[in-house]
């Protein structure tokens, strides 16, 4: 039997906490010392989630429609031009995914805490796991009060999670490195692998989620994070090819061409075009019959 | 007490709420959306602006876009795509009207009898859905489509295909032509310049080929509302339940209540059998809870909230068909990659298409790039050229069946979106009481416990498997014969937007909810009218023509029954949603 302490920090490790406790984001808020270090505010830990949540679709982002962004560099596969990261994707599927699926506060609550249990027992092996800062710690410790608050968890943090721990499933050595996202470090073929691993049918790894719920919700979390994981990347390229970026909600106005329709040559029209080419063999009426 | 209470104003409610209106009734329609008075003033052209399916003013939620919105599970790699307010979803629809084909109603005798759903056929003949037929096309009204380039390109095609053209309405075997649309054809300079200067009423009629069909229809600009070319029922059927007293002699105008989500519909028990007595909504403003009582509550909230609202009301389901036998027309996506011009961005949704009985249809799709690039991107075959997720095919397009993802998706959409043509595949899919609408056991919201929409593609019946795959097939044929350099097939996952027969209609009491009369089986004095109360899928042509036209007889049919009516069809004068009368009134009324 594993122990639990090292399975817990491994876990830790996993969901990207790492990377947030080795990040010079963090250094100056949180305690290196143990775990009985004075306690984490909880508005600092959102805003740090915040930026774990980010990263990570910032590497989603690349992956979908990769451009001359790090991101694109470190998965292998930048080009000269702009991608999703320049078409603001990132930010429009967080604004997305916290403020407009209209999903019940305890469902997500239920899939975060599903996450945050019952896959810490998965046996990965992480390297570099002795050297795991204190900071990793004071974080569980608040990420654990944050869950056993009424707060609003958002959306964003159990699906980035989510990818972040098959990242690490894919490639144990992502939970060290560039980035605060294991995920955003993978290349392309394993974030491609990744999505391979949330997405096949007999994959029990998003199954495990739901061991530690109560029936009904049992199969309900892990679908949802399931569809959820699986639309993120419809969500993406459609982010990137519409008018997000360059659109004005207040005065309903572009301040620019859109990246995407760059990338697609789309020529906007809203009133209409000379497209018309007469009738197929000149039919204006068929029968009624 | 009202005499009937129509709930939704989709495709199917404005239409039963005209023809009543139109013979005096006292109608009340309840919307749980908003009803845009002023399109011009709160929508744009833009892709996320209107569709995004949790942001836009095109999406499933409340009138008030700053709410989150409303949550359904779908338990599956799959989208549901809803749309709330007056004129659900028509607002985003294309207009195409093809009729259902011949063969999934009762009485068929062709040679392929056979090989459609036999046992969820409609529960009378064609030759009876005729007339309605007739009138929903005359009503609206319903043409034949010009062709832009994207049109051009995919009938030439189809030339190649050695099927014949098909010149009249009904459809008798494989052929292909022009849509017949729901849109008003181009007139004066529409369709023949850029220049919005000129696209203006009345100057430019009917459709001006913007490309936005998927975006609302609000054009030609400064034209009334029900001139303009799409002809969504906010367009439509809803400027004329809303005028009726102006064009129907005796006529009474509905009234129309929006952001009213029903969340009941009460029941009492008369002379020994359940009888529907009213509904309750909830106010999306204020939260206020308000009860009506009619003679007749008609159902008309679509395939997914029927369901919904029937459980949450704690109705009778004493053969466990409610929800059940949900299809969707199993859609798969077939895209060419072209050299020439493709005209995909420019001109209706869709003006050609290749009816392909008994196995279902193909029809090009011309749409802006975000809806373009969510295309390519979903697929149950996993990501191209890095795995199957069991599936990912082979066939005659190129390479795998599957994803676009990174440097392929930028590769593809890179060819530029006027490069690219779409073809959507229908598939005539079985009635199957696996693919329902039922309730989530997540926690409700607001109105009560949500739907939960499942489909098990992957187990679908053999012959919907293998109608889809005739059908990509024909999609790949057409798309080399119109030139394409390279062709490929998404194998998308369940797109829940052709939605049908979830609460059918059906001659066996034991697979249906209604009787052959629209009738619920076990609750009196209501009536579903709208896709769900279809008794299949029609057999893979669009649904909105037929689900409009069963409106219109289910609207004779409790007329006759419950208001000691005649029937009308074919013996009334027929007004045109068009009609200056209409345009007149709605502007006195400032709607």
């Amino acid at each position: 039997m594993e122990d639990p302490m090292i399975a817990r920090r491994s876990f830790l490790a996993r969901i990207g906490l790492l990377g947030l406790a080795s990040s010079g984001l963090a250094s100056g808020i949180l305690s290196a010392g143990p775990a009985t270090a004075a306690p984490l505010d909880l508005g600092v830990l959102r805003q740090l989630l915040q930026t774990l949540s980010l990263d990570t679709y910032k590497g989603l982002a690349a992956f979908v429609v990769p451009g001359d962004d790090a991101y694109s560099h470190a998965q292998g596969t930048a080009d000269g031009t702009p991608g999703a990261i320049a078409a603001k994707a990132p930010q429009f599927l967080m604004d997305s995914l916290d403020d407009f699926v209209g999903l019940p506060d305890t469902t997500v609550r239920y899939a975060t805490q599903a996450l945050a249990t019952g896959l810490a027992g998965s046996n990965v092996d992480v390297p570099g796991l002795s050297l795991l800062p204190g900071q990793v710690l004071a974080l569980d410790n608040a990420l654990t009060k944050l869950l056993a608050t009424d707060e609003t968890i958002p959306l964003s943090l159990p699906v980035a999670g989510l990818l972040n721990l098959v990242a690490t499933q894919v490639n144990p050595a992502s939970v060290n490195g560039l980035f605060v996202s294991p995920f955003a470090r993978l290349s392309f073929a394993d974030k491609a692998k990744a999505f391979e691993m949330i997405e096949t049918t007999e994959s029990g790894l998003v199954a495990k989620l739901d061991v530690n719920l109560p029936e009904p919700l049992a199969e309900t979390v892990s679908g949802v994070l399931k569809f959820v994981a699986g639309a993120v990347i419809e969500f993406t390229a459609w982010g990137t090819y519409s008018e997000y970026a360059a659109f004005d909600p207040k005065s309903k106005t572009l301040d620019g061409r859109p990246v995407g329709w760059k990338l697609a040559h789309y020529d906007h029209r809203a009133e209409g075009y000379d497209s018309f080419r007469g009738y197929y063999q000149g039919r204006k009426k068929v029968s009624h019959a | 007490m009202r005499d009937v209470i129509v709930i939704g104003a989709g495709a199917g409610g404005p239409v039963v709420a005209k023809e009543l209106a139109a013979k005096g009734l006292d109608v009340l329609v309840l919307e749980a959306g908003p009803r845009r008075a002023d399109p011009r003033s709160e929508w744009t052209s833009y892709e996320n602006d209107a569709n995004n399916p949790l942001t836009g003013f095109l999406r499933f939620g409340p009138a008030d876009r700053s709410k989150p919105a409303w949550f359904r599970e779908t338990p599956q790699n799959s989208f549901l795509w809803q749309v709330s307010g007056v004129g659900g979803t028509t607002q985003h629809y294309f207009g195409n009207s093809p009729r259902a084909y011949p063969g999934v109603f009762e009485g068929y005798e062709g040679r392929d009898k056979s090989r459609y759903d036999v046992d969820h056929l409609f529960p009378f003949s064609y030759e009876e859905m005729l007339p309605y037929f007739q009138r929903v096309e005359d009503t609206t009204p319903i043409s034949t489509a010009a062709m832009g380039p994207n049109e051009a390109l995919f009938l030439k095609g189809c030339e190649t295909t050695g099927l014949p053209v098909q010149t009249q309405r009904t459809t008798t075997g494989p052929a292909y032509r022009p849509q017949e649309n729901a849109i008003l054809q181009p007139g004066g300079h529409a369709g023949r310049t850029r220049d919005e200067n000129l696209l203006v009423y009345p100057e430019a009629t009917g459709c001006t080929m913007c490309g936005h069909c998927f975006q609302g229809c609000m054009r030609p600009a400064r034209a009334p509302r029900n001139k303009f070319a799409k002809r969504s029922t906010d367009n439509s059927y809803m400027p004329m339940a809303l005028t009726a007293d102006v064009w129907a002699e005796g006529g009474k105008p509905v009234d129309l209540i929006t952001d009213a989500f029903v969340m009941q519909i009460h029941t009492e028990e008369v002379g020994g059998e359940t009888t529907a007595t009213g509904v309750t909504w909830r106010d999306g403003a204020s939260g206020d809870i308000h009860r009506e009582d009619a003679k007749v509550v008609v159902m008309s909230a679509g395939c997914t909230e029927n369901p919904r609202l029937w459980f949450n009301s704690g109705l009778p389901n004493p053969n466990d068909w409610v929800g059940r036998g949900y299809t969707d027309h199993y859609f798969d996506w077939v895209v060419g990659v072209f050299d020439e011009d493709t005209g995909a961005s420019r001109g209706v949704g869709s003006g050609a298409r290749l009816d392909f009985p008994p196995h279902g249809a193909i029809m090009q799709v011309g749409i802006p790039p975000a809806i373009a690039s969510f295309a390519a991107t979903f697929s149950d075959s996993g990501i191209r050229g890095h795995y199957g997720n069991g599936r990912g095919g082979t066939g005659p397009w190129d390479g795998d069946a599957g994803r676009f993802v990174g440097p392929e998706l930028k590769e593809l959409m890179g060819n530029g979106i006027d490069r690219l043509m779409f073809i959507l595949v229908m598939t005539d899919d079985d009635v199957e009481a696996q693919n329902r609408a039922t309730l989530s056991a997540l926690p409700g919201d607001e109105h009560g416990a949500v739907s939960k929409v499942e489909f098990h593609h992957r187990n679908r019946s053999g012959r919907t498997r293998n109608n889809r795959e005739a059908l990509v097939r024909k999609a790949v044929e057409v798309q080399r014969g119109a030139g394409a350099r390279k062709v490929f097939r998404l194998d998308w996952p369940p797109l829940i937007l052709h939605v049908q027969s979830s609460m059918r209609m059906g001659r066996s009491a034991e697979n249906s909810v209604l009787d052959p009369t629209g009738e619920a089986r076990w609750v009196k004095r209501l009536f579903i009218a709208d896709n769900s109360a279809m008794s299949n899928c029609a057999g893979g042509p669009n649904p909105t023509l037929t689900s409009q036209a069963l409106s219109t007889r289910t609207a004779e049919k409790l007329y006759t029954k419950y208001f000691d009516g005649d029937p009308f069809v074919g013996h009334d004068d027929l007004v045109v949603s068009t009609d200056d009368r209409i345009s007149k009134r709605l502007q006195e009324l400032d709607l």
